[in-house]
């Protein structure tokens, strides 16, 4: 279980550009829930995954993860609870490391790395058998550098080397968002068979509304650094964006002024 | 070149080969430019040279001077870790303090060795009992030396750590993602890299029969031209290809040097070494990149050719 109180970050505070980028969150995420995050542009939805992943410092707030507050911990102490994909593919991956010396980091994702090699063939086997299920032929070429791949096949393993170690939460931060249409479906349809597949608990950011809808089992929206609206269940299964946007509009009382929320 | 000259060149390569190993864990794996080689390895000279005099065993007097050179990699780590100072700067900080502390160790600039037990002495005593060339039995050694330092490090780097350690200085955000402290990466790499160094230099007091503070001036000008020409010369993207490519850089350069003052063709004299080195460094560099463009442009001829 995933809880955030009250989480506030301010951007360059006390001077003249001082930009409150989250202004009191809460929300509590029970395990095994995907959760999609929406908002326009400067919402904050990055952010807050920086927060809960301890990349962005927090001003206020408290991030607890099974009960065990993260705090005061750093990135790399808190990425054995949780995994991360990036919306960038050349971030989550090392472009001059091979496949499968990629896929040895991400397993030893939270544990000591010791002078154990990275590469038995135990593992090797292991990390074959995982990326099998992409389709994409990559079993082959494990000793390929993966800078060698396409941005969509990146984020395709990146998504692999999220499931290779145990994991309280995957933070998924617009992992689609740098992919071609085809690729994007490509990666989204892997990501709802992987969560499923391992019982993961997600807070998936997206800028599609569409997306957002139709992937997870709630949607969160945010909207100036708070949460506008928040919904799930039979309510949410029922909604298209329309009637989403309409939501939207009657609780801020302003209509959303973002083209690229609407067209996504 | 004499037989015995050529001896003592592949020797001096092979020495230096410690150093190139260092600055190839530096400058390729870690992507950290650390100049603090030129501090870490006369400290291992001083530190060996002084220990040895004082009676301790040599081999023990050798590890003390790891550990001093490791010493040196943490001081550079702290200064551009913890202190965030330009990694070239908090390097060359740590390079003029060791000079200081060097003569500290030693309590004067330079210290001779001659007539000490050195780890050399019992090999060179067995070749003298069998009517070997003490020479060669010598090079021997310090070739096993470091075939045994590449394999440490040839294994290190395929080790989970070492994946943490060239992930490092690649990509560190994935490295902090993936629950990689890049921080402590850096300061083992440092202290990894100059602990070579610091062996290169006991190793190099030991054979020379002294330590000198000032033996350290350019130690990373020769470590880059190793690095830079054994991979020029061997390229590929293997880990071992690599740690061979740069010990042989290191030889080879030796060997070229000595050719190049010793067979007096060009009226060159042993001041002209810096300039030597410069030259040859350049050449290193700009060579590929020459042969790239004319690859380019022959292919281009073909191209237009083809088409009348």
């Amino acid at each position: 279980m995933i809880e955030l109180n009250d989480i506030r970050v301010t951007f360059n505070e006390g001077t003249i550009l001082e930009n409150q980028a989250l202004r009191g969150i809460n929300l509590v995420v029970p395990e095994k829930q995907f959760v999609t995050v929406i908002g326009s542009n400067g919402a904050g939805k990055s952010t807050l995954l920086g927060a809960v992943s301890g990349e962005t410092p927090m001003s206020d707030g408290q991030v607890l993860i099974d009960n065990i507050d993260v705090t005061e911990k750093s990135v790399h102490q808190r990425a054995q609870y949780a995994a991360r994909v990036f919306q960038d593919p050349l971030a989550g991956t090392c472009a001059s490391l091979t496949i499968e010396e990629n896929m040895a980091l991400a397993y030893k994702r939270g544990s000591q790395r010791s002078w154990k090699m990275a590469l038995s063939s135990n593992r090797r086997k292991l990390f074959q058998e995982r990326i099998s299920i992409l389709g994409l032929g990559l079993e082959d070429r494990l000793g390929d550098s993966i800078g060698l791949l396409s941005g969509g096949q990146r984020q395709a393993v990146s998504l692999v080397m999220a499931t290779l170690a145990d994991s309280k939460l995957l933070l998924l931060d617009e992992h689609t968002a740098a992919l071609d249409p085809r690729m994007a479906a490509f990666v989204l349809a892997l990501t709802t068979k992987v969560v499923k597949e391992f019982d993961l608990t997600v807070m998936m950011v997206t800028h599609s509304m569409k997306d957002a809808l139709a992937h997870g089992d709630r949607t969160v929206m945010l909207h100036q650094g708070e949460i506008v609206l928040d919904v799930k269940g039979q309510e949410r299964e029922s909604m298209d964006v329309k009637q989403l946007l309409e939501m939207f509009s009657k609780v801020r009382g302003e209509e959303l002024a973002d083209d690229s929320l609407l067209l996504g | 070149m004499s037989f015995f000259a050529f001896i003592g060149t592949l020797e001096i390569g092979l020495v230096y080969g410690l150093v190139a190993l260092g600055v190839y864990l530096t400058f390729r794996v870690l992507d950290f430019p650390d100049l603090t080689v030129d501090g870490s390895f006369p400290m291992g000279a001083a530190v060996a040279a002084t220990a040895i005099v004082a009676g301790i065993n040599p081999w023990f007097a050798t590890l003390l001077a790891i550990f001093a050179g490791g010493a040196c990699g943490l001081v550079t780590g702290f200064l551009a870790i913890r202190c965030n100072i330009l990694h070239l700067l908090a390097s060359i900080l740590t390079m003029i303090a060791a000079f200081s502390i060097n003569i500290r160790i030693m309590g004067r600039p330079n210290l001779a060795l001659l007539g000490e037990e050195t780890i050399l002495t019992p090999f060179e005593n067995f070749a003298m009992d069998y009517g070997l060339d003490s020479n060669l039995i010598r090079l021997l050694v310090v070739a096993l030396l470091v075939v045994f330092s590449a394999w440490f490090i040839i294994r290190l780097l395929a080790s989970d750590f070492g994946l943490g350690l060239r992930a490092t200085g690649v990509n560190s955000r994935m490295v902090n993602a993936q629950g990689g402290n890049t921080a402590l990466y850096t300061y083992l790499g440092l202290a990894l890299s100059n602990g070579f160094v610091g062996f290169s230099g006991a190793l190099f007091a030991q054979t020379n029969s002294f330590a000198d503070v000032t033996s350290g001036v350019g130690t990373i000008v020769v470590g880059l031209a190793a690095v830079i020409l054994g991979q020029t010369l061997i390229p590929g993207r293997k880990i071992w290809v690599a740690v061979v490519a740069v010990i042989v850089g290191s030889v080879l350069y030796r060997l070229a040097v000595a050719f190049a003052l010793s067979s007096g063709m060009f009226g060159l004299k042993a001041s002209d070494l810096n300039l030597i080195t410069a030259v040859l460094v350049a050449v290193a560099l700009i060579a590929p990149r020459m042969k790239n463009s004319f690859n380019r442009k022959k292919k281009r001829v073909t191209a237009t050719k083809k088409l009348a």
